[in-house]
């Protein structure tokens, strides 16, 4: 017996709606049949975040696409930017997840008072079109932080300071002290900073630096702010130009 | 007397299935069902149900009744009734989610959708094609356009048996 020809296609739909976009998107291959259901908006509508919408219509970004599942891939490929370019917004490309990089403009930065002058520059290769640029430092702080309430749920994610080193007079990046919290919990979450080296950072498919900076569990997004501090960023002799594109929120 | 004893009489309901065998359930436990419900409530009490074959119409009843005695107190027992209840063949659960989806028990939907879904997870397309007794109607140049739109997709290992 042919099931899949006596399935209502309701129930079709709702069984893809439950694998996952890898598994629809190979679903493509078992039929025609198989796959109008398993490219249809009704499935990929739920592989989409629930405020998806709302997140759109709030951003300056122009979007354009002919069904769910070309937006979907659009998300996780290209951030689209909100909040007058102090955030930028995409989704993870395996779970449909949100992932949000908070723009150099919406950092805080302190830094050793005796350096040159930093600032906002303008970066074509920047998703937000400007990094912050420091031409030379001893040492350097970076705090970032983003409402809970945006996040997805149930979900655990990895914070991420995304840089690049001027390829001139490079020295080096010494030890740092990094912590990702609750700023609501700040007491009792104190104890999680950890000395983090900075020769670990990864090199990202843009091409962009990575380094970890923790990592912490969304509940139901109740928390408050979640803040992620990079303390005592070193530089042995002060020289060699640090470029910060943002810092990035992003499921595991 | 009289009149508690008739209070007391539960109200029942005849089910016809596809191949004709009839099953005397209590309305209560049958009202689960939106279809049945809506058949009761126009005043019906023989009801036939021309898309659920016996096998399946078995399974669900007993499935009805099990749920229909839910209490504080079973919780464990029909958590593990309904675990046994979907541990069957892909076929057995084709038939039921059909029959399910006919005879309107959402929960029971949401169990067997479930259910396949978790099941047809990291399978390939030639297991789910077996799985679902579909022949591929694609021409070797239309499967390699798909599995480029899907490079992603096809990444991987994939499990190629049929359970």
């Amino acid at each position: 017996m042919e099931y899949f020809l006596s399935l209502p296609k309701d129930c079709l739909s709702e069984i893809f709606s439950l694998t996952s976009p890898k598994d629809a998107g190979r679903s493509s291959l078992v039929s025609r049949g198989f796959k109008s259901i398993a490219e249809s908006d009704v499935v990929w509508e739920n592989f989409l975040p629930c405020d998806y919408q709302q997140i759109i219509n709030i951003s300056e970004s122009f979007l354009v696409y002919s069904s769910k599942k070309e937006l979907y891939f659009s998300l996780c490929k290209s951030p689209i930017l909100l909040d007058g370019n102090k955030l930028s917004f995409s989704l993870d490309n395996k779970t449909g997840k949100k992932c949000f990089m908070v723009a150099p403009k919406q950092l805080a930065f302190s830094w050793d008072p005796t350096s040159r002058y930093w600032g906002l520059s303008y970066y074509p290769e920047s998703r937000f079109s400007e990094v912050a640029y420091f031409p030379g430092f001893r040492w350097l702080d970076i705090q970032g932080k983003i409402a809970s309430q945006m996040l997805s749920k149930q979900t655990a994610y990895t914070v991420y300071l995304v840089f690049k080193l001027a390829p001139d007079a490079f020295d080096g990046l010494e030890i740092g002290t990094s912590v990702v919290r609750f700023v609501n919990r700040e007491a009792e979450e104190r104890r999680k900073a950890r000395r983090i080296g900075l020769l670990n950072a990864q090199r990202r498919d843009d091409e962009w630096m990575e380094i970890e900076m923790g990592k912490f569990f969304n509940d139901a997004g109740e928390d408050g702010d979640v803040e992620a501090l990079l303390m005592e960023i070193r530089r042995r002799f002060g020289i060699g130009s640090l470029l910060v594109q943002g810092v990035e929120f992003r499921p595991e | 007397m009289a009149s508690t004893t008739e209070t007391k009489q539960k109200k029942m309901l005849i089910l016809k299935s596809a191949d004709n065998d009839e099953f005397e359930i209590e309305e209560s436990v049958g009202v689960q069902s939106e279809t049945i419900k809506n058949l009761v409530e126009d005043g019906f009490t023989f009801v036939p149900l021309p898309n659920v074959y016996t096998k399946a119409l078995i399974k669900i009843i007993d499935y009805l009744k099990k749920h229909a005695n839910k209490t504080d107190s079973n919780d464990e027992e029909i958590k593990t009734f309904d675990k046994d209840f979907v541990n069957t063949t892909f076929d057995d659960l084709f038939e039921l989610v059909s029959a399910a989806n006919y005879l309107h028990i959402s929960c029971l939907m949401n169990m067997l959708c479930q259910t396949i879904a978790d099941r047809i997870k990291d399978k390939s397309p030639e297991a789910v094609r077996k799985i679902f007794h579909i022949n591929c109607d694609y021409t070797p140049e239309e499967e390699a356009k798909i599995r480029k739109a899907n490079a992603q997709a096809f990444e991987g290992q994939f499990d190629e048996s049929l359970d």
